[in-house]
């Protein structure tokens, strides 16, 4: 009898498992929603003081009374044998330079550079963002701002002005206020510079070329008959392992890394109103040639000459670089220095090591527009890396002189091309040669972008040098391959234009969603069977835009026209 | 049994329940730990549950962000209406009720062969491996499913090529890709799954064998009038558990093994959640699609419990 009352108190207890285990998904939802609303209130004491007008007073010489300290993020790209980003030589010296100019401490937080968007997340959530957040995605950034969780940069950068001579030098109004609010003047985020616009680029392997006796190719036409002839002499030019070539290598970001084909079937007569409306996809799903330049690749794929397992291997894998590195690759686009990046480890490198001396990628140019024209679009000194600070940030002013510290031109130069004889050499007429480093002073993003946050590309404080070494800057790299590329990269530049408008409130939240969805539409109209190919682009296109994407499209149209009135392009 | 029953009843109005408490003290203590737990980690963060009906922001305590639009519904309006969250209905139900069909017998039958198995040590190992998988993570079984299945250099597609058929492409064409996922999903788990069963045999008494082979019952008359009956009651347990959790799913599991090209079948809510609410920062519809999940489960198990006793089992209470 006693053993009833036992069992039923048993089996209760059973039952509220089960019932709990039932909404273990809805708790576990909102863990993350715990901790954050557990670290409100620290937040919130932090807004109070952010528009006391006379807090440059706080600073002597530039250095504040007492030691402060700010934690800033990094990026972890999770290179083979490279430095800790939380922890080298560029680290060390960003560190002692901040204590002895400002007496601010700083302390680096390691953010995997693949998936930022999401750790970024995960950190705004819990309450434990790094005082300066830096992201690719401004969405993100703005979903944030409409729920209260970043800091209004406006009052900063003006009132603080006199102290931030270097970052309003290096950046400027344009890139400063590149993303304020027409509407009520709020900064969200300032954008980091690119000192080097230069975007994204085709490569192919010049050893193939001669093998075949091949020039390289200058149209479309031409690139397409050159990669069909990889994959016919795939014999020839592999051996053994003919079966692992891809004549063209594309992953499943088919958006950026098809994007010259992509582009090159955008109308050379867009309007700005046409590109902006259309713009909320950087990867240019719905712009009007998009459809046309994916049949292209559809055709290739079902002819074997793209990379039959794309689709499965995800961000940030390197299965593909790999790839390259092994040889198997016959072209590809991606960045304008992809193969020249990360010293010994880069592409070119590992070419060189384990294909032969004369294997090698060189850029050529060759998607030509229906204007005959090889078009190089979204090239911008903005929308590069945006900075901003969260609600938890309580030293707005520390964190200001940080990003100040590091637009310092002589900065930016030391963080770029460390020590003598162990991260360069100088060479006779003076240019400055980036060589392989080792241990601490390993550069783990090329010209330490990653420290660089304001500054993305080549930047010593003299142009002239600046340009002299451009070339010299990818250790190992032959410095006419990189020439080349440099060219190549900036023929026909079609500069990105800001336009001013309201915010659209229907891309709030949307970021993801539809850059996945994005992701989805390109993979299987790409995969799909020539015949089915139409079908397959036309319901995933409209699957795209019912799920959020017309009306994106419809609230920028409104909003232009709220701004610009009736007129197609941007006022000079 | 109702005689039994009735032995209980009648002293049951006597006794007082704190003599229980009192005498049995030390175990009801022990039992305090699992309430605790439960009440800090399961009921008390059902509070959030509140974010489903309003405007979630990072900043704000849940009692001060806004009540959502349509009295609070906007997030469910929001959800049925999204062509996503249908698909992922859709995909959730249709795995695990594959997973169930094919899933759910096959440790049973398992353990029956296991069971018959008259080498000791062979049963062992044979009962190791079959464990292993399950301590596997999926990140690692999709790396192995790589190895083995990808059209151009999988292991499997190579040996189809050279015997002269064309690769099968296993992990990107959404048909075959849930044929993967079932299997997968079946190797990993039906060795660990068969413990349950192997205990519940292990408790059969053997006189029920010994009186079987007695009346001439050969084996496997023995497995089907003895062990099966005998092992009824765990698998209906099993089973009413399983129908609770007809519309979760693990995360791991489907995220690993999902592709671009097979996201129309392969999105399931949990994936979907993360994509919408951590990754989009739609934090309170996806809260909305969470509790709907919740809900739901807790019907089918209601349901579930229901028929075992209608079919004459306990049930899980």
């Amino acid at each position: 009898m006693k053993k009833k009352v036992l069992s039923v108190l048993l089996t209760s207890a059973m039952v509220m498992s089960m019932a709990a285990c039932g909404s273990t998904d809805a708790a576990t939802d909102t863990t993350a929603a715990t901790d954050t609303t557990a670290t409100t209130d620290t937040t919130v004491q932090a807004d109070t003081t952010e528009t006391e007008p006379a807090v440059v007073s706080e600073l002597t010489d530039g250095k504040f009374a007492e030691t402060r300290h700010i934690t800033v993020e990094v990026y972890d790209r999770g290179n083979d044998g490279g430095s800790d980003p939380t922890n080298n030589m560029y680290t060390e010296y960003i560190k002692k330079g901040m204590l002895e100019d400002h007496n601010v401490e700083v302390e680096f937080v390691a953010v995997p550079r693949w998936t930022e968007v999401d750790e970024i997340n995960n950190l705004l959530a819990a309450g434990t963002a790094p005082d300066i957040c830096v992201t690719y995605s401004y969405p993100t950034i703005q979903t944030y701002a409409g729920m209260g969780g970043v800091l209004d940069m406006k009052d900063y950068v003006k009132d603080y002005e006199s102290e931030l001579t270097h970052l309003w030098s290096w950046l400027g109004e344009a890139n400063i206020y590149w993303d304020q609010d027409i509407n009520d003047g709020t900064l969200w985020a300032i954008e980091g510079k690119r000192a080097n616009p230069r975007r994204i680029l085709t490569f192919i392997r010049q050893d193939w070329l001669d093998a075949l006796n091949l020039k390289a190719p200058t149209t479309k036409a031409e690139f397409y008959d050159t990669i069909c002839a990889f994959r016919d002499n795939a014999d020839t030019l592999l051996g053994k392992d003919a079966k692992k070539m891809v004549p063209f290598s594309v992953s499943y970001d088919v958006g950026w890394r098809a994007a010259l084909l992509i582009e090159s079937e955008i109308s050379p007569s867009i309007t700005d109103k046409e590109y902006y409306v259309n713009g909320f996809d950087d990867r240019k799903l719905t712009e009007n040639g998009t459809k046309e330049a994916i049949r292209t690749l559809n055709k290739w794929y079902n002819e074997g000459l793209l990379w039959k397992d794309f689709a499965l291997y995800g961000s940030g894998d390197a299965t593909e670089d790999d790839m390259m590195k092994a040889g198997y690759v016959g072209a590809f686009q991606h960045n304008w220095d992809y193969p020249f990046r990360n010293g010994d480890d880069s592409i070119q490198a590992n070419l060189k090591r384990l294909v032969g001396d004369n294997a090698k990628y060189v850029a050529v140019d060759c998607f030509e527009n229906s204007a005959g024209q090889t078009l190089k679009f979204g090239i911008s000194e903005a929308g590069d890396r945006k900075i901003f600070f969260p609600s938890t940030n309580d030293e707005p002013l520390a964190s200001m002189l940080y990003l100040d510290w590091i637009s310092d031109p002589e900065h930016i130069e030391y963080l770029q091309k460390g020590d003598e004889g162990v991260t360069h050499n100088v060479l006779p007429d003076g240019a400055i040669e980036i060589i392989a480093a080792e241990g601490d002073a390993i550069m783990n993003s090329g010209q330490n972008i990653d420290y660089t946050i304001t500054c993305n590309g080549l930047h010593f404080s003299d142009d002239a040098l600046t340009s002299l070494s451009m070339a010299h800057s990818y250790a190992g790299v032959d410095p006419a391959d990189v020439e080349t590329a440099i060219k190549l990269s900036m023929t026909n530049p079609r500069y990105e234009k800001n336009v001013k408008v309201a915010p659209i409130s229907a891309e709030d939240g949307m970021g993801e969603a539809l850059s996945s969805k994005r992701d989805v539409v390109y993979d299987t109209a790409l995969a799909a069977s020539a015949d089915a190919f139409d079908a397959t682009w036309d319901s995933a296109i409209a699957d795209y835009l019912s799920s959020g994407g017309q009306a994106i499209i419809d609230e920028r149209t409104s909003a232009w026209e709220a701004v610009y009135g009736s007129s197609e392009s941007l006022p000079e | 049994m109702s005689a039994k029953e009735k032995k209980v009843k009648a002293p049951k109005q006597k006794v007082n329940w704190k003599v229980y408490i009192k005498r049995y003290w030390q175990l009801y203590a022990l039992l305090l730990l699992p309430m605790v737990y439960l009440l800090i980690f399961k009921y008390i963060p059902m509070k959030y549950i509140l974010i489903a009906f309003k405007k979630y922001s990072i900043v704000k305590p849940i009692g001060e962000m806004p009540w959502a639009a349509n009295h609070g519904m906007q997030y469910f309006i929001q959800a049925f209406s999204n062509n996503d969250f249908k698909n992922a209905l859709r995909n959730t139900v249709v795995l695990n009720l594959l997973d169930l069909v094919i899933g759910f017998p096959i440790p049973i039958i398992f353990a029956l062969i296991l069971n018959e198995l008259p080498f000791r040590k062979f049963k062992k190992t044979v009962q190791t491996i079959a464990y292993m998988p399950h301590f596997l993570s999926w990140v690692i079984i999709y790396g192995l499913a790589i190895q083995l299945f990808t059209p151009t250099n999988g292991l499997i597609n190579m040996f189809i090529e050279r015997m002269g058929g064309e690769a099968i492409h296993f992990l990107d064409d959404p048909v075959k890709w849930v044929g993967t996922y079932i299997f997968l999903g079946v190797w990993q788990s039906f060795g660990w799954n068969s413990i349950v069963y192997l205990a519940a045999i292990a408790g059969i008494s053997p006189e029920l064998y010994e009186a079987a082979s007695v009346d001439g019952a050969n084996r496997f008359e023995k497995m089907w009038h003895i062990t099966l009956p005998g092992i009824r009651g765990t698998i209906v347990t099993l089973l009413v558990m399983a129908l609770g959790n007809i519309l979760g799913s693990g995360f791991d599991r489907p995220f690993a093994l999902q592709n671009n090209l097979v996201m129309k079948y392969a999105e399931v809510i949990s994936t979907f959640v993360y994509k919408h609410g951590i990754k989009g920062l739609q934090f309170s519809l996806t809260t909305a699609v969470g509790l709907f999940q919740s809900v739901v489960g807790v019907f089918f198990l209601l349901f579930a419990n229901w028929l075992a006793r209608k079919l004459g089992e306990r049930g899980i209470w």
